[in-house]
């Protein structure tokens, strides 16, 4: 089967900012993708540009195996929610399901119909008039309905409230779960992504920063709590993702695929929560990350310098 | 794509209607009855070869419903640019729609063609239907004038106002998809749109066909041809008023009485010859001739003491028979640039980058 995604060194660039940098990512089909980031760090971009909305400046991109929007049959497979839920305020519910019918062969129209009456929906209403968590499943709903091989959901919880969040993720889940379609839903929030995702990207500044399954990610990272020591004290096996340090106090944040063996230290398994945010303060801050084996040598006391100077803080 | 394009058009295509049904019922019911008393007002004059003063006064009565009509349709194509051509796509991209639009199974080149070419038909059978029901109701008024060159004549009548509705539509529609905003876009349509409301009549339309100019010595048998003769700028300018050119023309420019060197010819060079005190108030032109016809005689006198001076002036003119061939070519001018404004729509939504 084909990647659902698959981009090569993909850049965007509007004027002078660099939106998405070198972003390759290959993500395997059958998949719910959280694309987890800040504010800013590039995930509409990223989007935009999975969807043919945007044309990439620099880099290759295929969405399940084919060049986004290069095709009606290619916009057909694939299913987009803009950010904020875009609807047309003065036509009615009805008028959605209607013009997801005439713009789309492979229209499911009990489907949609099934779903705006479990919504409890008002077809005659105009979607203007509904709330931000009806509009968002309108959307929802045209989007699911033309049954798209893949769905990509742009932030579409930002704007909902906790029990409409759980509800549009809970009908998300079951609508895929039904129909055997992948999913790419982005959120700065993880908890947003937590209950709903297999696969995980975290996208800071611009760059790529993990991707994977989030078992297997979940898997490969620990949390190490020991005596203050430099991260090059550490096996050479454990990849030092950020390090943190007190006056007596080392907590190294490592990933390795084969586990962490046992020494004088603690070592448990991070939730997803603290995997995710450890590497996005990573991203933001790559003057603090942990160097690589060889600029360690160099810059060894530059870092404990700026080890002490943590410790001191606190 | 055409049912999502009726759905998102049908407020303004129903507004529309409204005030089309208005305008035809009024043109309709008020025009046949002035043909009618046209009719039977030349019937009852013409024996009596007598029609001039029933011609001032039907004109007189009908002039103020004329101008307001002609106002109207010289609105009608603005308005289309405004309320039919910026929201067209400026609207979608305002409230992000076009991302939902885009991202159905169809091409967005094809969404566009058939919002372009659906609103854009309308838009030219709009001002086709009020032009034509303009330039009927208009015949006899047209008539009595006796040319259809005036400024706003020329551009509300026949085939020009479906030239413009077409021009003004693609260029609100290329606002709205250039500003991504619908009332800059409407503001952007009207001023290009006035804008050339001024230039064309102005400066374009005179030059489109080759005009003609005669040239009238300045003696008797010319100065009894005139209406009357008018001076300017405290009588630096004398012009002779309504030379005879062929009925219907359109006259460019008529400069001042020139000498043979070209130089205009001031009335204080020759103050003996003209009827008359050449100083004190002036008319200036269009205000009333200094003496008007039935002093002919004072006129042939001043021509023929002029004559000898070798002085002359010119008047260039588009002749009547040009009219069909300048709407024809203003007509296919805005259409070209409609049919430009579109394809460049074209070219920017395949390169949009939002």
């Amino acid at each position: 089967m084909t990647a659902i995604l698959q981009a090569q060194s993909l850049g965007k660039r509007y004027g002078r900012r660099q939106a998405l940098a070198e972003c390759t990512l290959e993500i395997p089909p059958g998949h719910v993708v959280g694309l987890v980031g800040p504010n800013g760090a590039g995930k509409t971009t990223l989007l935009k540009i999975a969807c043919g909305m945007l044309v990439p400046t620099t880099g290759r991109i295929e969405v399940l195996g084919e060049q986004p929007a290069a095709s009606p049959a290619q916009l057909a497979r694939v299913g987009y929610v803009a950010q904020d839920t875009p609807t047309y305020a003065n036509l009615s519910v009805a008028d959605h399901l209607k013009f997801g019918a005439k713009l789309n062969p492979r229209w499911d129209a009990k489907l949609a119909q099934a779903r705006i009456e479990q919504l409890d929906l008002d077809p005659k209403q105009k979607a203007g008039k509904l709330s931000g968590g009806q509009r968002a499943q309108l959307a929802l709903t045209v989007a699911v309905a033309k049954r798209p091989e893949l769905l990509i959901l742009d932030e579409p919880v930002a704007s909902l409230d906790p029990l409409a969040r759980r509800g549009f993720l809970r009908h998300l889940m079951e609508s895929v779960a039904e129909n055997d379609t992948s999913v790419i839903l982005s959120s700065h929030l993880v908890s947003d992504l937590e209950r709903v995702c297999d696969y995980l990207i975290v996208l800071v500044s611009s760059r790529v920063q993990l991707a994977g399954e989030t078992e297997d990610l979940l898997a490969q990272h620990h949390r190490i709590v020991c005596t203050r020591r430099k991260d090059t004290d550490l096996p050479p096996e454990l990849e030092v993702i950020w390090a943190e340090h007190t006056d007596r106090q080392s907590t190294f944040f490592v990933r390795s695929e084969s586990g962490v063996p046992a020494g004088d230290w603690s070592a448990e398994h991070l939730d997803l929560e603290d995997l995710v945010l450890t590497y996005m303060e990573r991203g933001a801050d790559p003057g603090r990350r942990p160097k690589t084996q060889t600029a360690r040598e160099t810059e060894e006391a530059q870092a404990v310098q700026a080890a002490d100077t943590t410790g001191d803080a606190r | 794509m055409i049912w999502l394009t009726w759905r998102q058009f049908r407020a303004q295509a129903i507004a529309a209607l409204v005030i089309l049904a208005a305008a035809a019922t009024y043109l309709l019911l008020s025009g046949l009855g002035m043909h009618h008393d046209y009719a039977a007002d030349m019937a009852s004059c013409t024996p009596l070869n007598d029609c001039g003063s029933m011609q001032n006064q039907f004109q007189g009565s009908y002039n103020a419903a004329f101008t307001l009509l002609q106002l109207f349709l010289i609105v009608t194509p603005a308005l289309i640019g405004i309320f039919w051509g910026a929201p067209l796509i400026g609207r979608e991209f305002e409230n992000g729609t076009h991302q939902l639009a885009w991202n159905q199974s169809v091409m967005r080149s094809r969404w566009l063609a058939v919002k372009l070419a659906g609103v854009g038909i309308a838009s030219i059978v709009m001002a086709g239907l009020l032009s034509f029901l303009l330039t009927w109701w208009a015949g006899p008024l047209d008539q009595i004038n006796g040319s259809r060159f005036a400024a706003a004549t020329f551009s509300t009548r026949d085939i020009v106002p479906l030239g413009y509705a077409a021009f003004a539509f693609a260029l609100g529609t290329t606002a709205g998809l250039l500003l991504r905003r619908t009332v800059p876009a409407m503001a952007v349509t009207l001023a290009v749109f006035i804008g050339l409301q001024i230039l064309v009549p102005a400066t374009i339309r005179p030059n489109l066909l080759p005009s003609t100019t005669v040239t009238f010595p300045v003696n008797q048998a010319t100065a009894s041809q005139a209406d009357g003769i008018f001076m300017n700028n405290g009588g630096s300018d004398v012009y002779f008023a309504g030379l005879p050119v062929p009925q219907g023309s359109w006259v460019i420019s008529a400069p001042p009485i020139e000498d043979s060197s070209g130089q205009v010819v001031p009335a204080s060079s020759h103050l003996d010859c003209f009827p008359g005190p050449a100083q004190g108030p002036v008319p200036a032109p269009g205000q009333g001739p200094v003496s008007a016809k039935g002093g002919g005689d004072r006129f042939s006198q001043t021509g023929a003491c002029l004559a000898g001076y070798d002085l002359h002036e010119t008047v260039t003119y588009q002749p009547a028979s040009h009219y069909w061939p300048l709407q024809w070519l203003e007509t296919g001018i805005f259409l070209v640039l409609a049919a430009l404004l579109s394809g460049s729509c074209f070219w920017l939504i395949r390169r949009r980058q939002n």
